[in-house]
């Protein structure tokens, strides 16, 4: 029992960062779409935009490494 | 690197103007500013004067606008089949040339309309074509009556009866002097062609009106024309139109190689000589005087010096202006690095241009991208095909510079990852060690079993990393005069040296007694960041903090990768036949190669545009953009 509460710990702790950054990067990536049809020499700065919320998702990944480990 | 600009003034008498900004203009270097006002005023009285252009000049000036539009529209009639050699066209030939332009353009044009008028002719024939073919063997049938007319008529197939009563109508209103053929045009249409008497033709067409038939409609140049005469002539014409388009296209071809690189060359000259004039709008000077400004790399500020005296004798002089705190950042900025950094200037134009005096980071970015993408990839397999990939793509892109310029990037990036390839063991995933385990074993430690020892590895990097960044913007900050904010960076660093330290203590690798002294460092730290850079200081250590955990990415994804590539081969052991087995292992390695190339491209430039350029980067700089020839 302690072990599945453990295991499903970790799955929210990746789970919830993931669906967070999932939606923070939809947000961001449809402005940015809009921004390059109108400026295409904006897509670095777009991919730039478009990998900042990673983070989050990555401290989730450590969280639920270190909840496993 | 950034270069040292020197601001220079280059002075000299009204007569040789002309020539000096000609001079100017070969020589290439010179950033020209244009003189301001204000600064003028300050200068001596007599020096507080702007130039008026000749009326001349600016009517050649419009002239010259003009003409240029010109030579603009016929190269862009003219076929650019091939590439156009470099002609230069001196200053003195260019209103031959234009002349010669207008001749060309005459003739370019009307073979170009000509042309077009050909090709919409065949196109009207073409449409037509079906019923030329099918029309063919029976015109020569027809070509002997005389005194007849002869119809054409198509009708749906569905109405097959309609032909029968067609033909029963005709026999009735002609008392049988008639021929008709059917043909098939397609599969839902049928042609009929009738040839009556003469003296019938208003009594045919009175019975075809109302009727589900419908007459031949012919195109409208040959409208009044009899069916059988426009049948033949659209015949010859079909026949005719290609060789004519052909001699057309060949001479306006001939005119391309003829002229085609002479009016590049006399487009460049022309707009050369526009540039030489926008310059003179630039220039201060008196009655008898003449004063450029502008700014020169300070390495050629002795050469523009000699260049000059050489030219001019010594009646053109360059004097070197003190730039004043205020004009600095109006300084250009010229970045300039050895030939092996400088396919990492690409990563430059994804962000503004660094400012003057800051730093270019382009030695940092040739280091740690192509040192990230290895470690991210890390397979000597992958890093091999991607290598091949990149030299393939270097001879598709030799014309585009930026493309070009990332396919060196992703040569380097390649060989990273198949060193870092050799000292995790992976050669596609696991193969290589299953094939030949003495070359390939994990040299430091494996990627997906040593989970915890990847992510310290990784957290290391880019504590070094982020403490990196940190020292090079206060360094540069010191040597700018910047001493506080260069202060600020310093107490960043040891806030997070201290950070570091009581970590090491809670963890065990040092002993428990530096725990304290490192948590009082760090209080002490974060109150001289509040008095160096107000209440929102410490959050910057912080952030740098954040930016050091962000690197784990570089183990994530790396990971992610290795794991996929051990999936395929384990998956090919699964698949019960060999050749099966290597093509779905073969499959999911090109998307896992597909995806090496793009994942850690986009994580290790986000790591150097985010997490490192963050901590020192100045951006808002101006190009410099010297004076030069097109």
């Amino acid at each position: 029992m302690e072990k599945a509460i453990i295991a499903l710990a970790a799955a929210i702790a990746i789970a919830v960062p993931a669906v967070a950054t999932a939606w923070a990067q939809s947000r961001i990536g449809s402005a940015a779409a809009g921004a390059l049809a109108e400026k295409p020499e904006l897509s670095g700065t777009a991919i730039i935009m478009v990998a900042i919320p990673e983070t989050i998702v990555l401290l989730g990944f450590l969280v639920a490494y270190f909840i496993i480990g | 690197m950034i270069k040292e600009m020197a601001k220079v003034q280059i002075i000299g008498p009204r007569s040789v103007l002309d020539d000096c900004v000609a001079a100017l203009h070969a020589l290439c270097a010179v950033h020209i500013e244009e003189t301001p006002a204000v600064s003028l005023a300050t200068d001596a009285g007599e020096f507080s004067l702007k130039i008026p252009v000749d009326k001349e000049k600016e009517k050649e000036k419009a002239r010259l606008g003009a003409e240029t539009a010109f030579v603009k529209e016929l190269i862009a009639l003219l076929p650019q089949s091939a590439r156009p050699r470099t002609v230069v066209v001196e200053r003195g030939d260019i209103h031959g040339l234009v002349e010669k332009a207008g001749a060309v353009k005459n003739e370019v044009t009307a073979l170009s309309r000509r042309i077009l008028e050909l090709k919409d002719s065949l196109s009207i024939i073409e449409k037509y074509e079906k019923l030329l073919r099918a029309f063919a063997p029976v015109v020569p049938r027809l070509g002997g009556f005389k005194n007849f007319d002869i119809t054409g008529l198509t009708i749906e197939k569905k109405r097959s009866d309609a032909i029968k009563l067609l033909e029963a109508e005709t026999a009735r209103i002609t008392g049988g002097t008639y021929r008709m053929f059917v043909i098939e045009l397609d599969e839902a249409t049928a042609g009929v062609v009738l040839a009556y008497q003469s003296k019938f033709s208003s009594k045919i067409r009175e019975m075809l009106s109302g009727k589900p038939i419908s007459e031949m409609a012919l195109p409208a140049e040959y409208g009044g024309m009899p069916l059988l005469k426009a049948l033949a002539e659209m015949e010859r014409k079909k026949a005719q139109l290609p060789v004519l388009i052909r001699e057309d296209t060949a001479r306006l071809n001939a005119l391309s190689n003829e002229w085609l690189s002479t009016f590049a060359g006399l487009l460049r000259a022309m707009e050369d000589a526009i540039d030489e004039f926008g310059v003179l709008e630039s220039v201060a000077g008196a009655r008898f005087s003449f004063a450029i400004t502008g700014y020169v790399p300070l390495e050629f500020s002795g050469a523009l010096r000699e260049r000059l005296f050489e030219r001019f004798g010594g009646k053109v002089v360059v004097r070197e202006l003190e730039v004043k705190e205020e004009e600095r950042d109006l300084i250009p900025v010229l970045i300039y690095n050895p030939a092996f950094l400088r396919p990492f200037e690409v990563f430059l134009s994804a962000v503004p241009l660094p400012k003057y005096g800051s730093v270019d980071p382009t030695p940092y970015i040739a280091i740690f991208f192509p040192a990230f993408f290895g470690l991210i990839v890390g397979d000597v397999g992958y890093g091999a095909v991607i290598f091949i990939l990149s030299l393939w793509l270097r001879r598709h892109f030799k014309e585009n510079e930026v493309c070009y310029n990332i396919t060196k990037v992703l040569t380097v990036s390649s060989l990273s990852a198949i060193v870092f390839g050799f000292f995790f063991g992976e050669f596609f995933g696991d193969l290589g060690a299953r094939i030949l385990p003495v070359v390939f074993h994990p040299l430091f430690f494996h990627r997906a079993e040593s989970l915890k020892t990847f992510l310290i590895l990784t957290a290391g990097i880019g504590a070094g990393h982020v403490v990196l960044g940190l020292i090079v913007g206060g360094v540069n900050l010191l040597h700018r005069g910047r001493r506080r904010e260069a202060g600020a960076k310093a107490t960043h660093i040891a806030v997070l040296l201290a950070f570091f330290i009581c970590l090491a203590a809670i963890a065990g690798y040092l002993p428990r007694s530096f725990f304290t002294p490192a948590l009082l460092a760090i209080i002490a730290g974060s109150a001289c960041l509040v008095l160096l850079e107000g209440v929102l200081g410490p959050l910057e250590s912080i952030k740098a903090l954040g930016s050091i955990l962000s690197y784990v990415r570089l183990m994530a994804v790396g990971a992610a990768s290795v794991v996929m590539a051990t999936a395929a081969n384990r998956m090919s052991g699964k698949a019960g036949s060999l050749v099966v087995g290597i093509l779905m292992a073969g499959a999911v390695h090109i998307i896992n190669i597909m995806l090496s190339l793009l994942s850690p491209s986009i994580q290790s430039m986000r790591l150097q545009y985010v997490e490192f350029f963050g901590k020192f980067y100045e951006g808002g700089g101006r190009r410099y953009k010297p004076f030069k020839k097109r």
